[in-house]
């Protein structure tokens, strides 16, 4: 009897469970798979790693508001795009942000008739609102709290649509660097009538389906979260089309599912179960492409991939001997051969790198061309003949297993390797080899990605294979900024951003910062900033402070079973990053297949 | 029994059918033999492939990329080429030079670290086992507590944390989870072989407790010990496969874990690409086959009664 009143109980209970689980369920609409929208979470790699936490001044690392789980693409709007195609910046929920002949004062003016999602009107109060709580923000752990505060000294509102800010010093790239998505997130406004009321911003969750958050001005409501899947519903009174400035989104609802690794999600593509994926394999593409002829990336033809604006290097320790000196920078060069690195790692996707920059088409190829007139381009073969002289004039002989060595001490480098980067590892594996070729002891590690960061940042390393001399896509100053005296943190105590985390030093450095600074004052285009740069980079090159290696590709599918109008390089109304806060437009672009 | 013990035994006096014949050599029984054979092509393997071969095509970049084996075609529809019969992966590694060096690799990292946990076992479980009292107590909670550590979670957590570049590092780290199981076999033994007359009569003859354990006892002990060392090997060599899928230990050279690890990377199993997980995937079951059958073989010679009659 007492056996029976326990099984009815049990009995019960699951019959509960299941109907929560229905109702919860239940709340969401159905909504046809033809109406949705499925994108792959980058690479599966949430930056967000708590799917119940969307404060979007924490848990991201691309400042994609939300991360890259769809809060920053579809609930929460920036100010402006930059068009990596067209290098204009183009006005999303702001409408124009100038400077004054000082470039210390800024005006933006944001556009009329915005609101909320709740309806309460966009206005300067928000913007204001925000920027002042990174300015008051002390830990400076908000997203850009420090770098604001290094910039602005202060901001107001001139009237309901317009708000000034004014710099410290002048900045003709403040617009282009804080409020466009140069690479990947920008400046994220917040409702004031809500984070007002935050009494501990930095542990405010703003996850509240039923209250409606996380709470944006864009085109769609998170309707569900989970540890690997995120919804958004169209909202149909979103400020764009009620005011005509946009049309509405065609797709009803928007998924970004974490499946696994490469093949899980290629097969999911081939049974167009993903439309968009993050970055993938040659192979794979070529595997999906081969089962699934729906599915198309940038470039219709080999490399298929696009450049992403992060161009893969390898930086050397200055800190750690025998590497702080140039002639042994410069030997590791000669040894590297880029174009093996595109024809071995990247199976021909991408292309070796010229100089520091990204070379993305035309925007900033003048300065590139420059270098090379110059003779300041990478050497794209090995000679390890040159390599070698550098080695034995720096007194090492070659032992009897063909590896340099003095003072009994083999001449070793090791580089550290992201262990969930695929790409960078290959990069990593073939370097390697030839460096040994060269007759350095050379390895790889693989290290965790918070250990590899944290290494990075605090100089726990001989080398490392990275992509922190990101940061230009229009002109020079961003990328060579990183390399600036100004950020110097010795080995042991974090540098702020990943910047100067090769720890270069000595006079050189001074004289290129001083050069670095001066560019950072002039506004883009100014015909002064040819001879600076020029000055500036041959300091850099010949010291080379880090060994530039590859352009990224990023190989992104989309799946045109069920949407068409992804951008490619024929469709090129932007790039086809859908991790990043530009990902708005590409939504916006997306028609019904065959419609 | 193997063949050539039956024929032998064919010249011997007629017997009945079934019986076990004195003279039968226990160590030639047909799982030892073929089981040492498999194991012993792949040590051979390692001893004479890179004559016959230039291993240094194992690595990145030494030789064209995807190439199928001869007689196949990739997803792009090129075929083999003879200079690499077994084909290469995406990184220009040749198949047959990774195999040639990965699979002796991958056996000596189980040979290595079981050899460590045979050693330790042997010291420990002999002084356990002979003296007893507090050290007994000590070791055996020790090897107790040590079995019930999930070894492969705490083995990647080490790796993580240290960064491996040698395969003996690789083995001196497994080994730290190779000595209990030996250890307590030991000990069992020890403890029943030292109530024996043989060890009272040396006791009582003033044979130092070294000698009793090592010249006396040890040698009766060998088919135990052998049984427990390819019982280790295997365990290692199945966590070392483990943790080389997982991204960890060392990432230049070639075992067949890491070769394994790259085909999963690298879509392997996706792009049809069946000689990049195919070919470590037989080599390792050889290997486990081979030391399943030596540790049977090696059971039969432990244990009279498992041997088979030899048949007439």
């Amino acid at each position: 009897m007492r056996i029976n009143r326990a099984l009815l109980l049990l009995l019960t209970l699951a019959l509960l469970v299941t109907l929560t689980v229905s109702m919860v369920s239940a709340q969401m609409m159905e909504v046809p798979r033809e109406d949705t929208v499925i994108f792959d979470v980058d690479g599966s790699n949430p930056t967000n790693p708590n799917p119940f936490n969307h404060n979007i001044f924490f848990g991201h690392s691309l400042g994609a508001a939300g991360g890259n789980t769809g809060t920053g693409q579809s609930v929460y709007e920036p100010l402006f795009i930059l068009n990596y195609e067209t290098g204009v910046i183009q006005p999303w929920l702001g409408e124009s942000f100038v400077a004054d002949e000082s470039q210390t004062v800024w005006t933006l003016t944001l556009r009329d008739g915005a609101y909320w999602q709740d309806g309460e009107a966009v206005t300067a109060d928000d913007f204001v609102f925000t920027l002042q709580m990174l300015l008051d923000d002390e830990t400076a752990r908000l997203y850009r709290a420090g770098a604001f505060q290094d910039w602005v000294s202060g901001v107001e509102k001139i009237d309901d649509l317009t708000a000034q800010v004014t710099l410290n010093r002048p900045n003709p790239r403040f617009q282009l660097d804080f409020f466009s998505v140069r690479i990947g997130g920008s400046f994220q406004m917040v409702p004031e009538h809500i984070w007002s009321m935050v009494e501990n911003v930095y542990e405010f969750s703003n996850f509240d389906l039923e209250k409606g958050y996380p709470l944006g001005s864009g085109p769609y409501k998170m309707v569900s979260a989970s540890e690997n899947e995120f919804v958004y519903d169209r909202d149909d009174n979103w400020w764009g089309a009620a005011t005509g400035t946009f049309p509405l989104p065609q797709p009803q609802r928007l998924i970004w599912v974490q499946t696994g690794n490469d093949d899980i999600r290629s097969l999911l593509t081939i049974n167009n179960e993903l439309d968009s994926v993050m970055d993938i394999t040659l192979g794979a593409f070529e595997a999906i492409q081969a089962q699934n002829d729906k599915v198309i990336a940038w470039q219709a033809g080999m490399p298929f991939a696009w450049l992403d604006p992060c161009p893969r290097r390898i930086s050397v320790n200055h800190a750690v001997e025998p590497w702080g000196s140039a002639d042994m920078r410069w030997a590791l060069n000669h040894a590297t051969s880029r174009n093996d690195v595109v024809r071995i790692a990247y199976e021909g996707t991408t292309i070796p790198s010229q100089s520091m920059f990204v070379e993305y088409g035309g925007i900033i190829d003048p300065y590139i061309n420059r270098l090379a007139e110059l003779g300041m381009t990478m050497n794209f073969d090995a000679d390890v003949a040159a390599a070698q002289a550098l080695i034995e004039g720096a007194g090492y002989t070659m032992n009897d297993a063909g590896i340099y060595e003095k003072d009994g001490q083999e001449l070793a480098i090791d580089i550290q390797t992201h262990e969930g980067f695929i790409e960078k590892r290959r990069i990593a594996e073939n370097v390697v080899e030839q460096w040994r070729a060269a007759g350095i002891a050379a390895t790889q590690t693989n290290v965790a990605g918070g250990s590899w960061n944290d290494n990075k940042a605090l100089g726990n390393f001989e080398a490392t294979g990275d992509w922190d001399q990101c940061g230009s896509v229009n002109e020079p100053w961003a990328s060579m900024d990183r390399d600036n005296g100004k950020w110097y943190a010795p080995v042991g105590e974090r540098v702020v951003g990943n910047n100067l985390l090769n720890r270069w030093q000595g006079e050189g450095n001074a004289r290129y910062s001083e050069l670095v600074d001066q560019i950072g004052v002039l506004p883009l285009g100014d015909p002064a900033i040819l001879p600076l740069f020029e000055e500036a980079y041959e300091i850099w090159y010949n010291e080379l402070v880090s060994l530039p290696i590859t352009q990224a590709k990023k190989l992104i599918p989309f799946n045109t079973t069920y949407w068409e109008g992804w951008p490619t390089a024929e469709n090129n109304f932007n790039h086809p990053a859908t991790w990043w806060h530009s990902t708005h437009q590409i939504i916006q672009n997306l028609r019904k297949a065959g419609s | 029994m193997g063949a050539a013990t039956g024929q032998t035994a064919s010249l011997a006096a007629p017997r009945k059918a079934g019986r076990l014949n004195r003279f039968d050599n226990p160590w030639l029984n047909i799982k030892l033999v073929v089981g040492v054979i498999m194991v012993g092509s792949i040590i051979l393997m390692g001893i004479f492939g890179p004559m016959l071969r230039d291993i240094d095509l194992a690595y990145v970049g030494r030789s064209p990329l995807n190439l199928p084996p001869v007689g196949f075609e990739n997803m792009r529809g090129e075929g083999g080429d003879p200079l690499h019969p077994l084909g290469t992966d995406n990184s220009g590694r040749d198949m047959l030079s990774l195999i040639i060096v990965g699979a002796p690799n991958s056996l000596l990292v189980g040979f290595v670290a079981a050899g460590f946990g045979m050693l330790g076992g042997i010291v420990l479980g002999f002084t356990s086992g002979f003296l007893g009292g507090t050290a007994d107590d000590i070791i055996r909670l020790s090897a107790d507590i040590t079995i019930t550590i999930p070894s492969l979670l705490v083995l990647i957590v080490i790796q993580s944390l240290i960064p491996v570049q040698s395969l003996l590092v690789m083995a001196v780290l497994l080994s730290l989870f190779a000595w209990p199981q030996p250890t307590r076999l030991i000990r069992a033994q020890v403890m029943s072989m030292r109530e024996s007359g043989y060890v009272k009569m040396a006791q009582l003859s003033g044979v130092p407790t070294s000698s009793i354990m090592f010249r006396e006892m040890m040698p009766n002990l060998l088919p135990y010990l052998a049984a427990s060392f390819i019982g280790n090997t295997t365990g290692s060599i199945l966590a070392a496969v483990g943790l080389e899928i997982l991204g960890l230990g060392p990432q230049r050279l070639p075992t067949l874990g890491r070769t394994i690890q790259n085909a999963i990377d690298n879509s392997g199993i996706l792009r049809d690409m069946w000689w990049w997980w195919g070919l470590p995937t037989i080599i390792l079951i050889v290997i486990f086959i081979g030391l399943l059958l030596i540790n049977l073989g090696l059971d039969e010679v432990a244990n009279p009664r498992l041997r088979k009659a030899t048949r007439q």
